[in-house]
C-alpha cells in the first residue's frame, strides 16, 4: 500500500533558527495519521512547507508517487491535498456559503472573462456550485447559516465551517491543523466520530496536528511525534504514548498552552 | 451525521432554521412598486436633461465609472491607488490621440468606427498599464504600494502627459465625437448605457468565481491559495480591470470636453477620487456610484442654492468647484471617523429591503439573536472599523515585500475570526 | 545596519565626486549644490514622515503640507499683518504646531486602532482638505514669499557662500545648517530622553506601552505635533527659495522626493531619513542636470536633441526608479533594520 503523501528529509531555517530538520513522514492511503508534539515543534511550519507556503531548504514532498515540492500552493490544493488552518482559515468578507462556493475554486469550469461578462454558462455553473455548498452545509447540519456572515459566529461553528469548506475543495487528502482547538472534551470526542466517518464516506485520507491527546488516540491510526524540528518518534498511538522521550518532551510537559501560537509562525 | 452535527453545531436560535427568508409575493410586489418609483424619478430628472445639464451629467457618470474602477482596487483587492489620474489621463490621451492623430478626424467628422477604435484603444492602454502596477503590488503592498501609485501619478503628469506628440503640450489633444453623439443629450445617454455595462460586469464579477477570488486573497494570501486561487494571476487581473475601466473613463472623459489637455489630470483630483469611493463605501458598487456622483455635482447642486450661490459667487468671489476640495476631504474624514462604510452603510436597510430581505436598521441586517452579548459587541465595534479598509492591505502595510510568509500563515487569520479577547487586543496593537 | 550606513554614505560621496567632476560648464546653480539644498528640505519632511511611521506606523501624506500651510501663515504675517521676519516664523511655527494638534485630536485619535490604510485614507483626506482652504482662502494665484536673509546684498551683488564657481544663497546654507543641528537634537532625543524612548516604545507595541503606562494619546499628540513642527520648518526653508506660494505646492514638490528619501533610509531610521533625503536630492539634481546637458539621437531637423526633451520629467521619473528598486531589491532601506 503506497503512501499518498511522502515527506522526505524536509528542512527549514529561518535565519539562524532550524524549525525543521530532516523530517520524514509517510502518510498511507486511508489512513487518519496524528502529527503531535510540543509548541514550537515545527508542526504548523511542516505543514506550510508542503503546501509551498514556505519554501524549505531542502526535502521534497511526494504525492502519489510523484514530485509535488515545486508545485505553488494553488496547484498542489487543485491535486487534491486540502488544508485547514489552526486559526480558521475562512474568508470573512464572504458569507458561508460564499466560503463554500470559493472553496470550489479549482473545479469551476467558467472562464474568468466570460464570468464578468455574464455568460449564462456561468449562471447555470453557479447554481451547481450552489447545489453543491449547500449539500455541504446540510451534511455539516449548518444550512441555516448559508446566508450569515463569519463575524460573530461561534468559534466551534467556524472550525466546521472550515472543515466543509476543505471539503468542498474535493480533496484527496487532508491536512488539518489543530481542528479540535477551542473544543470542550465532548465536542471534540464528536468531532472525532465525525472525522472517522468523512473518512468512511469519502475515503480520505487525513494527516492531522492535534493537542487533545483523548482524540489523536481515539482517531489516529498511526502517530508522529515532532521535537524541536525533529521526529522524536513514530508509531502506533498507544506505543507512542508509552514512549519515555515523549512523555518526556510532550505529554509531561505543559498539555494545557495548546492555544497559543506556534513560534515558528511567529518567526516568519 | 445528525449526532454529531448537533453535538457540534453552536447554540444557536434560528427561528427560521428550516431555510433562507424569503417576502411573499405582496413583500415582493411592494419591492417592485418601490423600485420602480426609485427609477423613475431618477429618469424623470435625467431624461429632460440638455446641453449643460446633460454634459453634467456625463461628467458625474464618468467620475462614477472611475469610483468604479478605484472600487475594484479598493474595495476588492484591498490595496489604495492614489495615481488613479495617471490611468484615466492615459486613457484619455490614447483615445483622443487615436482619433485625431490616426483616425484624421475633425470635430465636423468623426465616424463611429475610429471613435470606437479610440475607446477601445483606451481601455487596452488603461489596462495593460495598470496591470504593470499589479504586478508590482504582488512584490509591495499596503502602504508603499500607495506610495509607488502616487509616484507613479506624478510621474504620469510630469513626463507622459508632457509628451509632444501624444499631448501636444499645453494646447491639448482634439479629442471629437462622431456625428452620432454630437450633442450632449446623445453623449450622456452612451455615458449612463457604458456605465449600465460596466456596472453588470462588476455585478457578474463579485457573484462570481472571480471575485471571490479577488476578495480571498485580500483577506490572506496565504488562505487563498489553499483554496487553489492563483494569487497571482488574480491580483494582476484585479488591476487590469480597473486599469480597463479607468482608460475607458478617460476616452469617455476625453472627448466629453473634446479636448484633453495634461492639466485636467492632477494628484488633487486623483485624491478626491479615492475619498469619493471611500464616502460612497468601499466595496459597495451603489454607494460607490452614488458617493462619484455626489461629487461631481456637488458644485452644480451648491449653485442651485440660490443664497449659497450668491455668497460664493459675489461675497466670496469663488469658483464652487473650489468647494469641491473642501467638502471632499471633510466628507471622508465624517465618514472615516464617524459613519463607518459611507453611503452605502447608511443606505443599506433600504437596498438590502429591496433585494428580497427582511427590513432592518442593523448594519449586518437581520439576525436572529445569539448569545454572548458582550462579545458580539466587542465583535461589532471592531467589524465596522475595518468596513472602511482593507484587512489585508493593513496587515501587510508594515511589510513591502509581503511574501505569503509574512501575509497570513497561520497567525493570521486568527486575529481576524477567533474572537477571544487576547486576538482583540493584538488585532487592536497591530 | 552598518554596512547599510557605509553603502549610504559611500553612495552619496560617489554621487557627489562623480557629479563635481563632470561639471565642467558649470552654471549659477551646480547641481551638487542644488542637490544638498533640496535634499535638505526633502531631509527635514523626511524627518516628520519618519517619526510619525515610528509612532503610528502609517505615512502621512499630510506631512509636506504642513509646509505649505506654515509658508502661508509667514506670508501673512509678513505681508498682511507687517510683522518682522522672525516674530512671523515664531507665529508661522506655533500656528502649525497648534494645526498639527488639532488635526491630530479630531482626526487621528478616533482611528489609532483603526486598520493603517483607513489612517492612511485620514492623512490623504487632511492634506486634501489643507490644499482646498488654501485654494479658498489664497486662490491658486501666486504669491511671493521672501527668504530669511536676502540672497543680494546691498549693491546688487548675490550674497552667500562661493562653492565650484557657483554662490550658495544664504538660505540654502541656513536650510542646511537647520537640517543638521535638528537630525542632532533628534538623535539625541531618540536616544538618551525618556519621552524620546517613550516614543519608541509606543512605535514597537501600543498595548505593551499601554500596560506599563505611558499614555498613547499623549504620545501620539507629541508625534503629529513634532510632524507638523519638521514640516513648518521645511516649508519656511524651501518655499523662499523657489519663490512662488501656490496651494499645495510642498505637497506637489517635496512630499515624494521626502518619501523616497525616508523608504531610502529604511523607513524607521531618522539617520537614514537624513541620508535618504540629501541622496534623493542629489540623484534628483543629478538627472535634472543631465536630462539638461546631455543629447540622444538627433530630432528632425538634425539637431541633437537633450535627454530632457525627450524623458519630460526627468527628476520624477528617476525618484519613481528609486523607489522602485529599493522596495523591490531591498524593501529594508539602505539604513533599515529587518523586523
Amino acid at each position: 500500500m503506497g503512501a499518498v503523501l511522502e515527506v522526505k528529509d524536509m528542512g527549514i531555517r529561518f535565519g539562524g533558527l532550524v524549525a525543521l530538520d530532516g523530517v520524514n513522514i509517510d502518510v498511507p492511503e486511508w489512513e487518519i495519521v496524528g502529527l503531535i508534539g510540543p509548541n514550537g515543534a515545527g508542526k504548523t511550519t511542516l505543514f506550510n512547507c508542503v503546501m509551498g507556503l514556505y519554501q524549505p531548504n531542502n526535502g521534497t514532498v511526494q504525492y502519489r508517487g510523484r514530485d509535488i515540492s515545486l508545485l505553488p500552493t494553488h496547484r498542489k490544493v487543485a491535486l487534491g491535498i486540502g488544508r485547514t488552518w489552526q486559526n480558521i482559515g475562512l474568508v470573512r468578507e464572504l458569507s458561508v456559503l460564499e466560503n463554500l462556493l470559493l472553496a470550489q475554486h479549482p473545479r469551476i469550469r467558467y472562464g474568468a472573462l466570460a464570468a464578468i461578462f455574464g455568460s449564462p454558462s456561468t449562471f447555470l455553473e453557479e447554481r451547481r456550485l450552489r447545489a453543491n455548498a449547500m449539500e455541504v452545509l446540510d451534511f455539516l447540519g449548518l444550512a441555516h447559516l448559508a446566508d450569515s456572515k463569519l463575524d460573530g459566529l461561534p468559534y466551534g461553528t467556524l472550525k466546521l465551517i472550515e472543515i466543509g469548506t476543505v471539503l468542498a475543495t474535493d480533496p484527496d487528502v487532508v491536512l488539518l491543523d489543530e481542528p479540535s482547538s477551542g473544543m470542550g472534551p465532548d465536542e471534540a470526542h464528536a468531532f472525532g466520530e465525525r472525522l472517522i466517518r468523512l473518512r468512511q464516506e469519502l475515503n480520505l485520507t487525513v494527516l492531522m496536528i492535534e493537542h487533545h491527546v483523548p482524540l489523536v488516540t481515539e482517531v489516529c491510526d498511526y502517530v508522529y511525534v515532532l521535537n524541536f524540528g525533529k521526529v522524536l518518534t513514530h508509531g502506533k498511538p498507544k506505543e507512542v504514548q508509552r514512549h519515555p522521550e515523549v512523555i518526556a518532551a510532550y505529554l509531561g510537559g505543559d498539555v494545557e498552552a495548546d492555544t497559543s501560537e506556534e513560534p515558528a509562525d511567529a518567526t516568519s | 451525521m445528525s449526532a454529531g452535527a448537533e453535538t457540534l453545531q453552536a447554540p444557536v436560535a434560528t427561528p427560521d432554521a428550516s431555510g433562507r427568508w424569503r417576502p411573499s409575493t405582496q413583500g415582493w410586489v411592494a419591492r417592485g412598486l418601490v423600485a420602480t418609483i426609485l427609477v423613475g424619478l431618477l429618469l424623470l430628472w435625467i431624461l429632460p436633461s440638455k446641453n449643460l445639464a446633460a454634459d453634467r451629467i456625463s461628467n458625474a457618470v464618468i467620475f462614477a465609472i472611475i469610483g468604479l474602477s478605484l472600487n475594484i482596487v479598493m474595495g476588492y483587492t484591498g490595496q489604495v491607488s492614489l495615481g488613479h489620474h495617471a490611468f484615466v489621463g492615459i486613457g484619455a490621451f490614447a483615445s483622443a490621440y487615436y482619433v485625431t492623430e490616426k483616425a484624421h478626424c475633425t470635430e465636423a467628422s468623426c465616424s463611429m468606427p475610429a471613435f470606437f477604435t479610440g475607446v477601445f484603444i483606451a481601455i487596452a492602454i488603461g489596462a495593460i498599464s495598470a496591470g504593470i502596477l499589479g504586478l508590482i503590488a504582488l512584490r509591495i503592498k499596503g502602504l508603499y504600494l500607495a506610495l509607488i501609485t502616487l509616484t507613479y501619478g506624478f510621474v504620469a503628469v510630469n513626463s507622459i502627459f508632457e509628451i509632444q506628440f501624444l499631448t501636444r503640450g499645453g494646447s491639448g489633444m482634439p479629442a471629437p465625437r462622431p456625428e452620432e453623439f454630437a450633442s450632449d443629450r446623445s453623449y450622456m445617454f452612451l455615458c449612463i448605457a457604458i456605465l449600465g455595462l460596466l456596472l453588470f460586469i462588476d455585478w457578474r464579477l463579485v457573484s462570481s468565481k472571480v471575485g471571490r477570488a479577488i476578495l480571498a486573497v485580500k483577506h490572506s494570501e496565504s488562505v487563498a491559495a489553499t483554496y487553489a486561487v492563483n494569487v497571482t494571476n488574480y491580483k494582476v487581473f484585479a488591476f487590469m480591470l480597473s486599469g480597463a475601466f479607468a482608460g475607458l473613463a478617460g476616452a469617455l472623459f476625453a472627448h466629453r470636453r473634446t479636448i484633453v489637455v495634461g492639466v485636467d489630470f492632477t494628484f488633487q483630483i486623483a485624491l478626491l477620487w479615492v475619498l469619493m469611493v471611500v464616502v460612497g463605501g468601499l466595496g459597495k458598487r451603489l454607494g460607490v456610484v452614488i458617493g462619484s456622483m455626489f461629487f461631481a455635482l456637488f458644485p452644480f447642486l451648491v449653485t442651485k442654492i440660490g443664497p449659497l450661490d450668491h455668497f460664493i459667487r459675489n461675497t466670496m468671489e469663488r469658483d464652487p468647484d473650489e468647494f469641491t476640495l473642501v467638502m471632499g476631504p471633510l466628507l471622508a474624514l465624517l465618514t472615516l471617523v464617524q459613519f463607518k462604510g459611507g453611503i452605502a452603510e447608511q443606505i443599506s436597510p433600504i437596498t438590502r429591503w429591496l433585494s428580497g430581505q427582511r427590513f432592518s436598521m442593523h448594519p449586518e441586517g437581520h439576525k436572529p439573536k445569539e448569545p454572548g452579548g458582550l462579545k458580539k459587541k466587542l465583535r461589532g465595534k471592531e467589524n465596522t472599523g475595518s468596513a472602511t479598509a482593507a484587512n489585508a492591505a493593513a496587515s501587510s502595510a508594515s511589510s513591502p515585500s509581503g511574501n505569503p510568509d509574512t501575509s497570513g500563515a497561520g497567525a493570521e487569520p486568527a486575529a481576524e475570526s477567533s474572537g477571544s479577547i487576547e486576538a482583540k487586543l493584538r488585532k487592536g496593537v497591530k | 545596519m552598518r554596512t547599510g550606513i557605509v553603502t549610504g554614505v559611500l553612495a552619496a560621496l560617489i554621487a557627489i565626486v562623480l557629479l563635481a567632476g563632470q561639471n565642467v560648464e558649470s552654471g549659477p546653480n551646480p547641481f551638487v549644490v542644488v542637490g544638498i539644498v533640496n535634499g535638505a528640505v526633502f531631509g527635514l519632511v523626511a524627518l516628520g514622515l519618519v517619526i510619525v511611521y515610528k509612532g503610528t506606523r502609517v505615512f502621512n501624506f499630510a506631512q509636506a503640507e504642513f509646509g505649505t500651510i506654515a509658508a502661508y501663515l509667514l506670508f501673512v504675517s509678513l505681508e498682511k499683518w507687517d510683522l518682522p521676519y522672525a516674530a512671523g516664523v515664531v507665529v508661522a511655527l506655533v500656528l502649525t504646531v497648534v494645526l498639527g494638534l488639532g488635526m491630530e485630536r479630531i482626526f487621528i485619535r478616533p482611528l489609532l486602532n483603526a486598520p493603517r490604510v483607513t489612517l492612511l485614507v485620514g492623512t490623504i483626506a487632511m492634506s486634501l482638505l489643507a490644499i482646498g482652504l488654501e485654494i479658498l482662502i489664497f486662490k491658486i494665484e501666486p504669491e511671493n514669499l521672501r527668504p530669511i536673509i536676502s540672497s543680494a546684498k546691498a549693491n546688487g551683488d548675490p550674497a552667500g557662500l562661493k562653492i565650484f564657481d557657483s554662490i550658495v544663497s544664504p538660505q540654502s546654507l541656513l536650510t542646511i545648517g537647520v537640517l543638521v543641528a535638528l537630525g542632532i537634537i533628534l538623535a539625541y532625543f531618540f536616544s538618551r530622553t525618556d519621552l524620546g524612548l517613550a516614543v519608541l516604545a509606543t512605535s514597537q507595541d501600543a498595548f505593551a506601552t499601554r500596560v506599563v503606562g505611558i499614555g498613547v494619546e499623549r504620545m501620539s499628540m507629541f508625534i503629529w505635533g513634532s510632524a507638523a513642527f519638521f514640516g513648518a520648518v521645511a516649508g519656511i526653508l524651501f518655499v523662499p527659495t523657489i519663490g512662488l506660494l501656490v496651494p499645495g505646492v510642498m505637497t506637489s514638490n517635496v512630499l515624494i522626493p521626502a518619501f523616497a528619501g525616508a523608504v531610502l533610509g529604511g523607513m524607521t531610521s531618522l539617520p537614514g531619513a537624513f541620508v535618504g533625503g540629501i541622496v534623493i536630492g542629489l540623484v534628483q539634481a543629478l538627472a535634472a542636470w543631465a536630462g539638461g546637458h546631455y543629447t540622444f539621437g538627433v530630432d528632425q531637423a538634425g539637431v541633437p536633441e537633450i535627454i530632457g526633451s525627450i524623458i519630460p520629467g526627468i527628476e520624477q521619473v528617476t525618484v519613481l526608479l528609486v523607489l522602485l528598486v529599493v522596495l523591490l531589491a531591498r524593501p529594508q532601506g539602505l539604513l533599515g533594520r529587518e523586523t
